[in-house]
């Protein structure tokens, strides 16, 4: 069949171009995750009474349920109704020109916060109790011995899995072209359907994806490496 | 809202879906059989001597950890046919969607199962090996009654979850025209004209929900089954 290297080299820089919405929605979801994941694990840490079991319902729906029937429940309920809110409400916006990496960041933040809380609450549950009492006997707030002493040893255990958990964010972020998101994925999708030339296409964005889900690899590994100074010598007996 | 929301449509969409359940699990079963098949192939070379193919396969699993499944999807299902056509003049474009969904699926899984495969036989304790040879059984008893039994115990829960996560990845194979669960799902709705759309998502959804839920509570089982008799340290 042979390669058409050169149309495979303009897709290429063609689905770069919507590397920046990618990324962004990666990034806009993590943001809005990271203190929703860690407040969901203080609540199922702690066993807040009607709120914990809310959040364990939640947690087990979002990770037992495909992401792209996330996508495709939110993407026919939420704009009809913000569209009700906003008639209701007597706003003067048009919901339907909303851009729909909005709806995108709504999906994947409902999806990874329940990855995220469950992965902070088993790292959270590795800290030692006596850590948190010596850091209040040594008169530290509660706050601060989270902050100083609890979170920077729970976030040393967490990162393996948080780099997993981010990785497959920008990975199923590829799934957003089922919301009309021009990133990656549909910029190719586009363009193959357009030039019925698929492989080419699929094989643009398979090395857009390598590289950048390869750069996380490797600031995960750094970071961990940076932090690892921290760790404490294993102890032998 | 501009349409009501009827949960009714969840009610009657369900057994509609049940009827293709077991052409999802189906697929999913075949993928765990191949990919465990590949997984192991990939253990043995990445615990094995010759460096070329424990670096081979680690830069398979790399790989693979770094494509998205609808990436990989849609390269094997375009472009194996053009591939196979132009290597063996064969024409595979009409053969069944269900192959190409298991196809891409296992080399997900296998990539996964590799890895899982890899640490769990590592976790299991050198002298476990070397006793049992130097009780007189061979390699091969050695590995099956020995190493094998404390191994898969600590693969268990990680197997169970990526048992989970390939059953949901594999809802994407509606994009390539699959008529699994999903599939009938989106023709339903396509047949409506798209109307009660999110009530038949939603049914959909429940199934899956289901499905995972029970897939864990049987992983849990089988883990106290199978760690009984063992000891642990405190």
């Amino acid at each position: 069949m042979g390669l058409d290297l050169e149309y495979l080299y303009r897709t290429f820089l063609l689905a770069l171009g919507g590397l920046p919405v990618t990324l962004g929605i990666c990034v806009a979801t993590l943001s809005l995750s990271l203190p929703l994941g860690f407040l969901l694990a203080l609540v199922g840490m702690y066993r807040v009474r009607v709120l914990g079991a809310l959040a364990s319902l939640y947690v087990s729906f979002a990770r037992g349920t495909p992401i792209v029937l996330q996508i495709l429940v939110v993407y026919s309920l939420l704009p009809s109704l913000a569209n009700a809110i906003a008639v209701n409400a007597g706003w003067n916006i048009d919901v339907f020109a909303l851009n729909p990496a909005w709806y995108a960041i709504i999906v994947f933040t409902f999806n990874t916060t329940a990855v995220l809380a469950e992965i902070m609450r088993s790292a959270l549950l590795t800290v030692d109790k006596g850590q948190l009492e010596a850091a209040l006997a040594s008169g530290l707030s509660v706050w601060q011995a989270y902050r100083r002493i609890i979170v920077p040893q729970a976030l040393l255990v967490a990162l393996p899995n948080l780099c997993n958990a981010t990785i497959n964010l920008i990975k199923g972020t590829s799934l957003a072209f089922l919301m009309a998101v021009r990133d990656v994925t549909a910029i190719a999708k586009i363009e193959a359907a357009r030039a019925y030339d698929y492989v080419e296409s699929y094989l643009a964005i398979f090395v857009i994806y390598l590289i950048v889900c390869g750069i996380t690899q490797m600031l995960f590994s750094t970071v961990e490496r940076r932090l690892g100074i921290y760790r404490a010598p294993a102890v032998s007996f | 809202m501009d349409r009501p929301f009827k949960p009714a449509y969840i009610v009657e969409a369900l057994p509609r879906l049940l009827a293709y359940l077991p052409l999802t699990l189906g697929v999913a079963l075949a993928t765990v059989v191949a990919g465990s098949i590949l997984g192991l192939a990939l253990a043995k070379a990445k615990l094995g001597r010759s460096r070329v193919m424990r670096g081979l396969a680690d830069a398979y699993t790399w790989t693979l950890r770094c494509t998205p499944s609808i990436v990989l999807l849609f390269l094997v299902y375009y472009g194996l046919p053009a591939f196979a056509k132009a290597v063996f003049s064969v024409d595979i474009s009409l053969w069944h969607r269900a192959f190409f969904v298991v196809l891409t699926f296992t080399l997900f899984f296998g990539a996964t199962m590799s890895e899982l495969m890899r640490s769990a036989y590592l976790s299991v304790d050198r002298g476990q090996r070397e006793a049992a040879l130097s009780h007189g059984l061979s390699e091969f008893q050695a590995f099956r009654r020995i190493v094998l039994p404390q191994a898969a115990v600590s693969a268990l829960p990680n197997v169970a979850t990526s048992v989970v996560a390939l059953l949901k990845e594999g809802s994407l194979a509606y994009t390539i025209g699959l008529v699994d669960l999903m599939g009938q799902g989106t023709l339903i709705i396509a047949r409506r004209y798209g109307a009660w759309a999110l009530e038949t998502y939603l049914a959909a959804a429940l199934i899956y929900w289901a499905l995972t839920v029970t897939l864990e509570k049987i992983a849990k089982r089988l883990e106290r089954h199978l760690s009984r008799g063992r000891r642990s340290l405190a």
